[in-house]
């Protein structure tokens, strides 16, 4: 007979850390599944629904790809500021502004499409950044908890978007009630789909140039050591002010871009209270779940994207809502508890016994 | 009720006996078949390096832990604890160096926070008189009305002595309890731990600063890497053969002292500044130390020791004055300013300022360089010269870890000051500031750091050595100035130092009793 024995890992291993995270996630889904069959539903059928939902046609992939785009940039956004132990909890206010920024530019600006287009996005960027700029002055020079103000900011911004989706913006040509005027500019297709842009590119590109810089640049490991032991960081001399500001405007930009790209798909383009379907909480639960890796964001997006698509399928073949939530709830709970468990390994005792000669 | 008037007394049966105890972490032996016994009744002191195994064998006792294999027995019976209420109902408690006070709430509260005698519904009166009485009978005294974080050090660490004790602890361990005292409070300590002795109970006292142990103890016990060294009586041992013991090896660090008249390196002159609270914490500090020069600065902890080096590494705001390395003014420049000129600084709490205890050793070894040309071009980081440097530091250093991606806050106390002070002398081409860098550290790293401190005398630093052990200070400078409240009250060259005179300046006693 074998004795197991429980050990906490002294160094983070990521290999490992993703494993346990997809361990996790698989035996949720065995979980969830025995619920479902404890409740007289076919789980096997209902998972082979989702499953043919999402990769059974080019349309499912499509559409997955589609909602993971405004789930990735808000998740980036908040992975951004978590490296610095910084809450940006107002992502989605900041997409909504960012969106908000894209809509005053399309509505009122005229041109050639590639020019406006470009306008909008740094307009957008500039908005989600501004959106920040009172929380991270807070933050860097009084300590004000970023978690609070980003928080609340959330509700103005939806606020904001309600008044000029009701008043100056409203669309009055079409029979909308609470929607601004469409914004007659679209993103090029991405070549070989139907109903993707160049939009998809954008948090590949984020997520690579951010993987850079915390992997190969002085800034990054600046960061990383401010979210480390912000004293010690300031004792190296490094600027930790400067740091806090630049970093929380930059993932209020990340955010803001990705509203103006959530405008610019096909089939949106116009503002209105249900514009963003939660995209900053989606974000920040992705982003907690990959512990602010970019590789695990991109990953941990795409995932969640698929679950939310899968969702919506299996709705509207009559599975209730709630049940869905529910399972929602028990897969993420799975990948959380996945993540801790990396932090451990289990050892056979007459390994460890060996090890402890080595040692 | 309150304490335990029964304390047993059977000379033949030991109070607490470790029979065969072995615990392994991560595959790293602590504890290898230890045996270990005491008294009712006495002090017994465990005495080790850092790692040899001291807190974990007492953490066994107190049910933390649970031992890979042996067994504890109390009073000849054996005891296989799953956690600390276990231990206590056996009569066994721990004082953790890390007090586990609530800071927010009074003595009394703090006394009867999850304590399963305390009254469900009580008034605070109650609470007070029951704590007052309680204290009546151990002899004890605090405030019980005080908050806990308007307590000193050594008040809160009596308020956790009572917690144990109030929870019928007869066997009463101590993990390291004067690392965080001042001389005199560890002196109060004493007398209340002959005090508890007498009163039949029985200490286990975690140290490794051996003229405490002989001081206090009335056996000793010396663990060296988690091996049973010796138990003997501390009447007639000393405290060269208890250090050889402990780390296997002869130690002495000579040291020769000179008068030396090369360059003044680093120079302040009247220099105030404020504390955290605001307060002006150094009234005109003149000070200048040579190349080649230990300045050692003597005096209790809290005089402005701290804000002194801060001011130097411009990591705190000076409000009047100048401060100049080679000339160069640096008084509120930036931090980065000094570090480039070649100021090391070891910083007097490591966790707090001197490192990223969540952060890699490879981090960690960096802090202090990683913008230099050896690693940085000024926008990307080598990683892979990073690595090679952190191998390197570790190997200089003596740093004992698995490997260099190891979390630094996973390594001992004493790795990681190893790791702070190499990485500092290296960044110190100039200047040293050494601030307590050897606190809690055993008597072989501190030897280490005190050697590497030389090293970079001897190489033509001008080092700043501050400490509150006047005897390491006596060691080490060349030069001495006393600090009292923010003043520099008297420089000494080494070899007129007076030690009485000194300590009675370290107490204030010279000051005019006229101050603003």
């Amino acid at each position: 007979m074998t004795a197991y024995r429980v050990e906490r890992r002294l160094e983070a291993n990521p290999r490992h850390a993703a494993l346990a995270r997809i361990y996790g996630a698989i035996i949720a889904m065995v979980v969830a599944g025995l619920l479902l069959l404890l409740t007289g539903r076919n789980a096997f059928q209902i998972f082979w629904e989702a499953l043919d939902a999402i990769f059974g046609s080019q349309r499912g992939i499509e559409g997955v790809l589609l909602r993971a785009i405004p789930i990735l940039m808000t998740a980036l956004a908040v992975a951004l500021s978590l490296r610095m132990k910084v809450w940006n909890i107002g992502s989605d206010g900041q997409f909504l502004m960012g969106a908000f920024a894209a809509v005053g530019i399309g509505i009122h600006m005229s041109g050639p499409g590639w020019l406006i287009l470009i306008v909008m996005a740094v307009a957008a960027t500039a908005a989600g950044a501004l959106w920040m700029l009172v929380p991270a002055l807070a933050r860097a020079y009084w300590d004000v908890n970023e978690i609070i103000t980003t928080l609340l900011l959330n509700f103005v911004a939806v606020q904001l978007v309600v008044w000029a989706s009701l008043s100056f913006w409203r669309d009055t040509e079409n029979a909308v009630i609470q929607s601004t005027k469409p914004v007659p500019y679209t993103l090029a297709g991405l070549p070989g789909t139907n109903s993707l842009t160049i939009a998809l590119l954008v948090p590949l590109i984020i997520a690579a140039v951010l993987w850079w810089i915390f992997r190969s640049t002085t800034t990054g490991y600046e960061i990383d050591t401010i979210g480390g032991n912000p004293r010690a960081a300031s004792f190296a001399g490094i600027r930790v002010r400067f740091r806090i500001l630049s970093v929380m405007l930059t993932t209020g930009g990340i955010a803001g871009l990705g509203g103006m790209l959530q405008l610019s798909a096909p089939g949106a383009q116009a503002l209105g209270p249900g514009f963003s379907a939660q995209f900053g909480l989606s974000g920040f639960i992705v982003a907690a779940l990959a512990g602010a890796a970019f590789g695990g964001v991109l990953v941990g997006g795409m995932f969640i994207a698929s679950m939310f698509f899968a969702g919506l399928v299996l709705q509207t073949k009559g599975l209730s809502v709630y049940i869905i939530f529910g399972i929602y709830g028990i897969i993420l709970t799975g990948v959380a508890l996945g993540e801790v468990a990396a932090r451990y390994r289990l050892v056979r005792q007459d390994i460890l016994a060996t090890e402890r000669a080595a040692a | 009720m309150v304490s335990n008037q029964s304390v047993t007394d059977s000379p033949a049966t030991p109070a607490v006996e470790a029979r065969g105890i072995s615990k392994s972490f991560g595959g790293v032996r602590a504890l290898d078949a230890v045996d270990f016994d005491v008294s009712w009744g006495e002090v017994h002191a465990l005495l080790g390096e850092n790692g040899a195994g001291k807190t974990t064998l007492c953490n066994i006792f107190a049910g933390i832990y649970r031992a890979d294999d042996g067994e504890v027995l109390v009073e000849g019976i054996a005891h296989g604890f799953r956690n600390p209420s276990q231990a206590i109902d056996s009569g066994i408690g721990m004082v953790h160096q890390h007090f586990r006070l609530v800071e927010t709430m009074t003595v009394a509260e703090n006394i009867h926070l999850g304590w399963p005698e305390t009254p469900k519904i009580i008034s605070q009166a109650k609470l007070v008189e029951r704590t007052e009485q309680f204290m009546e009978e151990i002899g004890l005294h605090v405030d019980p009305t005080a908050k806990i974080w308007q307590l000193s050090v050594g008040e809160q660490q009596r308020v956790e002595i009572l917690r144990v004790l109030a929870r019928g602890a007869r066997v009463l361990i101590l993990d390291e309890p004067t690392a965080v005292l001042t001389a005199p409070e560890a002196r109060e300590l004493f007398a209340v731990m002959r005090q508890l002795v007498d009163g039949g109970r029985t200490i286990i006292f975690i140290s490794h600063k051996l003229n405490e142990v002989l001081e206090v103890s009335d056996r000793i016990t010396v663990l060296r890497n988690g091996i049973h060294e010796i138990t003997r009586e501390t009447a007639g041992a000393t405290a060269v053969e208890l250090a050889r013991l402990m780390t296997g090896e002869e130690t002495h660090l000579d040291v020769v002292h000179r008068e030396i008249d090369g360059a003044i390196v680093l120079e302040v002159n009247s220099v105030t500044a404020l504390n955290d609270r605001g307060v002006e914490a150094l009234h005109g500090i003149d000070l200048n130390v040579r190349a080649g020069e230990i300045v050692g600065i003597a005096g209790v902890s809290g005089n402005g020791q701290t804000e002194l080096a801060e001011v130097i590494c411009a990591v705190r705001r000076v409000e009047s004055g100048t401060i100049s390395i080679d000339g160069e003014q640096i008084a509120n420049r930036s931090a980065r300013k000094v570090i480039d000129l070649g100021v090391g600084h070891i910083s007097e709490d490591r966790i707090a300022t001197g490192m990223v205890a969540s952060a890699p050793v490879t981090d960690n070894a960096i802090l202090h360089n990683y913008w230099g040309d050896e690693l940085s071009d000024g926008l990307t980081l080598d990683r892979q010269g990073v690595v090679t440097f952190a191998k390197k530091l570790v190997e200089t250093a003596r740093v004992q870890t698995r490997s260099v991606f190891t979390t630094a806050g996973q390594m001992s106390g004493g790795n990681q000051q190893r790791l702070v002070a190499g990485r500092e002398a290296l960044v110190a081409r100039t200047a040293l500031i050494a601030s307590h860098p050897t606190r809690g550290l055993d008597v072989l790293a501190a030897q280490e750091v005190q050697t590497s401190i030389l090293e970079r005398r001897d190489a033509g630093c001008a080092i700043l050595f501050i400490s509150d052990d006047l005897d390491e200070v006596l060691l080490m400078s060349d030069r001495i100035a006393v600090m009292y409240e923010g003043q520099i009250m008297e420089v000494f060259n080494r070899r007129e130092a007076d030690r009485e005179r000194m300590g009675l300046l370290m107490g204030g006693h010279a000051v005019e009793e006229a101050t603003p």
